[in-house]
């Protein structure tokens, strides 16, 4: 009993070894590449095309899934075999034996892949002891004729046959096909496949109790193993040894492979567990990997933060300065705006200080002749010289009416100044207007025995504010009837060449003036124009009324005067718009 | 033809001295002179009054345009008035010109511009513009009075004392029960503003006051008015006896 154990161990491990190589489907390259061709061909049926990739792959689960789909969903009935035989070897890989059984029972159709059937059913019989059943399928095999570019090799059908043979104690019949298979595999220098074969007849000898010869094919069978990367098959191949040897008695020699076999089955051990670490370092490295460019990531985005903050930065001060650059320039033009007003203003400031100090003038030598004129007028009035009396009268209201008028321009001249007064245009009828205004100066024109005439049109209706007009035209007689020597005359007259405007004319033959003069008077905010008349003094007060109100009026003012003949002034004035 | 009633409001009495002589000078009537408020509105309404002279500021107090204000909201009540005012503030002038028609005069003024301020409210309150002062025309026609210009002043004629009148180019003649005279206006202008309901056309240069006719004589075309006013009518214009009540 002691003897037949490591038999059945070596069996156990044969029968493993036998799975793992015959399993791994892609030893055969021809059936890889039968698969890989079927897949192009049917490349729009994804399902297969997984399956077949998983099953290349060996991850039997996902090939499970992809050819269940791929049965269920598709009716091409060779890709349905397929899927079948793909199932069919998952299940007997995953030691689902009667599984596999059925699925394999599925395949009906497709002639090519019969013999893998065959093979995979014989498998399963072998796997599920049913021997005969297994040696049936293989006869079946062995009969039918070999082709070139098959999709099994032969040697597996040798092997299954001996198996069979072996396993049923046809010892003489499983030698026949284990040398068979040897001399095949050796003819296509398989090393794994010539291992095996060695493997397998030893055991068949062993069985048989040949020690000798078994311990020589397993010997070969060790050397041979020797030479493949696989730690696995060293440590059988080394435990077999020992195993034949111990069955030998050579009981230092079994020790010796026995600590081989171990030592192989250690390796494997710290393969794996290098494997095992080899996987921890790589998780590791790509974790590493992974938190790296996580940091990266995190410092590129805090890359952009501050790139963006500089760019807006950058944008924020470039507005600044331009806002900066804008208000200074702003200011500097405010500055000079300022400075041109601050000395305009100046000379305006000037120019009521003198027109204070002329007005207060005036005013007092007013009063002051009153003064004197009214001490006279009591004196007069003592020694009761009516006739002197009279004309103290006459010259104290000539005083008033002086005084009077300065005021009145004063006073509508601070009022246009300071916007107070009061503007409201209407339909004006300037011939009455003009009579109006030589109603107050009858007396002093029969005074000077200047004589007048108002032959402005009747018809003449303009578009004014009547109290500025009346200032205008009082001022404007006032200043003729000053001017004007005695005996004069003086005339108001329209003349009549515009649709929109009529043209108003004061004439009068008095003293003139020189085209300076008219200039000076003519000029804008000249408040003060000098007077060559030195005997009558005025402010310029009037003339500037005159032409501010006028050109609020929308009027215009013009002066043609000659030295010594008289002075002509032109208004022209709006007309009332007519309407019928 | 009857003077004109003119109600002035003004408190300073050597003011309304020189306003009466001048209006009394040019044939105008003063009915009175408030010289406040209340006195104001007792003489405005128990005397007739055709034109009111209003000063601004009464004891310092702008009740002159408080007057006119009052006076103006009371529907038909309203007669053309004269603001008198010595001040340019602003704001008087302002709240002055919402009492629409507002015409102002400016103190000190002398006789020709109180007339013509006169003339101006008139043909500003009865919207007839640019009236006495042109050539064309001299009178202004209210819905009672006609305001016709005689020489320096204006008089009126009570529409209902009017027998008929009688165009003659630009003229037209007025014919009264007590008198006769001639007015300067076109006949489109005046048949414009008399009612028509009252004023029909009975011949292409005659209106008359329906009023005023006693009998009309179709066999012979002639109207005869009160005073035995004999008026010719016209075929053309015949159709204005549908509209009246006829009694026969």
């Amino acid at each position: 009993m002691i003897k037949i154990k490591p038999v059945f161990i070596g069996l156990f491990f044969l029968y493993s070894f036998i799975s793992f190589s015959q399993n791994k489907p892609f030893s055969n390259s021809t059936l890889k590449i039968f698969f890989q061709k079927k897949a192009l061909q049917f490349k729009s049926e994804t399902n297969f095309n997984k399956a077949q990739f998983f099953f290349i792959k060996n991850n039997l689960d996902s090939t499970l899934v992809y050819a269940m789909k791929q049965i269920v969903s598709s009716n091409n009935k060779e890709l349905t075999d397929y899927c079948h035989y793909f199932r069919a070897s998952c299940f007997y890989n995953k030691s689902l034996y009667r599984e596999s059984v059925k699925e394999l029972h599925l395949i009906t159709n497709t002639d090519e892949i019969l013999p893998l059937k065959k093979i995979m059913l014989g498998r399963n019989a072998l796997e599920l002891r049913e021997f005969k059943k297994a040696l049936s399928y293989y006869k079946e095999l062995i009969k039918t004729p070999q082709k070139a570019n098959q999709l099994y090799s032969i040697c597996q059908v040798y092997e299954g046959l001996g198996l069979s043979y072996l396993l049923i104690d046809d010892f003489k019949k499983a030698e026949y096909f284990f040398q068979k298979n040897l001399i095949l595999r050796k003819k296509e220098t398989d090393t794994k496949g010539i291992y095996t074969a060695y493997s397998l007849i030893a055991n068949l000898y062993y069985i048989q109790k040949k020690n000798e010869k078994a311990l020589e094919y397993f010997k070969k069978a060790y050397t041979i193993a020797k030479n493949i990367q696989n730690f696995e098959t060293k440590e059988f191949a080394a435990y077999n040894l020992s195993g034949a040897e111990e069955t030998l008695g050579n009981y230092k020699k079994a020790l010796v492979y026995r600590r081989e076999s171990e030592q192989w089955k250690d390796s494997l051990n710290n393969q794996n567990k290098v494997w095992a670490v080899a996987d921890f370092e790589k998780k590791y490295a790509v974790a590493q990997k992974q938190k790296e460019i996580k940091v990266l990531e995190v410092e590129n985005q805090l890359k952009n933060t501050q790139r963006n903050w500089l760019f807006f930065s950058a944008i924020i001060l470039l507005v600044l300065l331009t806002a900066g650059i804008y208000l200074y320039a702003q200011k500097v033009k405010n500055s000079k705006t300022i400075l041109l007003q601050k000395n305009k203003l100046d000379e305006l400031n000037a120019t009521k200080d003198q027109l204070f100090s002329i007005v207060s003038h005036d005013l007092r030598s007013s009063v002051h002749a009153l003064k004197t004129s009214n001490s006279k007028l009591s004196a007069t009035l003592e020694t009761k010289n009516y006739d002197e009396l009279n004309q103290l009268i006459i010259q104290n209201s000539d005083i008033a009416n002086g005084a009077y008028s300065l005021l009145d321009n004063l006073l509508h001249w601070a009022m246009l100044q300071t916007k107070q007064l009061y503007f409201h245009k209407e339909s004006v009828h300037l011939h009455s207007i003009v009579q109006q205004i030589e109603y107050n100066y009858k007396p002093l024109l029969l005074d000077k025995s200047i004589s007048f005439e108002n032959s402005v049109a009747k018809n003449c209706f303009i578009f004014v504010d009547l109290d500025s007009l009346k200032i205008v035209l009082r001022n404007l007689l006032d200043n003729a009837i000053k001017f004007s020597n005695e005996n004069g005359k003086i005339s108001f007259y329209t003349s009549e060449n515009n649709s929109d405007f009529c043209q108003l004319v004061l004439e009068d033959n008095g003293i003139g003036m020189n085209q300076t003069t008219v200039d000076q008077l003519l000029q804008e905010n000249e408040l003060l124009a000098k007077k060559n008349n030195s005997e009558i003094i005025g402010t310029g007060l009037g003339m500037q009324l005159c032409k501010q109100m006028i050109k609020k009026n929308g009027g215009k003012i013009n002066i043609e005067s000659q030295a010594n003949k008289g002075t002509k002034v032109i208004l022209l004035l709006p007309k009332t718009a007519s309407n019928g | 033809m009857d003077n004109i009633n003119i109600l002035i409001i003004e408190d300073t009495p050597e003011q309304s001295d020189a306003l009466i002589k001048v209006l009394l000078e040019n044939n105008y009537t003063v009915v009175g002179v408030a010289r406040n408020f209340t006195d104001a509105l007792k003489l405005f309404y128990t005397n007739t009054v055709d034109i009111i002279i209003i000063d601004v500021f009464l004891d310092g107090k702008p009740d002159g345009i408080t007057f006119a204000e009052s006076i103006n909201i009371i529907p038909n009540a309203s007669k053309p008035f004269v603001f008198l005012t010595s001040s340019q503030d602003r704001q008087i002038f302002e709240r002055a010109k919402l009492t629409k028609p507002f015409s102002f005069l400016m103190k000190p003024f002398n006789e020709l511009e109180i007339l013509y301020a006169i003339e101006m409210a008139v043909e500003k309150f009865y919207e007839q513009t640019n009236v006495f002062l042109t050539e064309e025309q001299d009178t202004v026609i209210s819905n009672d009075f006609l305001f016709i210009k005689k020489k320096n002043s204006l008089k009126k004629v009570a529409l209902q004392d009017i027998l008929y009148i009688e165009v003659e180019e630009r003229y037209c003649n007025i014919i009264t029960e007590k008198e006769k005279f001639v007015i300067l206006i076109s006949l489109t202008k005046i048949s414009a503003l008399l009612d028509p309901a009252k004023f029909i056309r009975t011949h292409r240069n005659t209106i008359v006051n329906s009023d005023k006719i006693e009998e009309i004589i179709l066999a012979d075309n002639l109207i005869i008015l009160q005073g035995n006013h004999k008026i010719n009518l016209s075929d053309t214009y015949k159709d204005f006896i549908k509209k009246m009540n006829i009694l026969s």
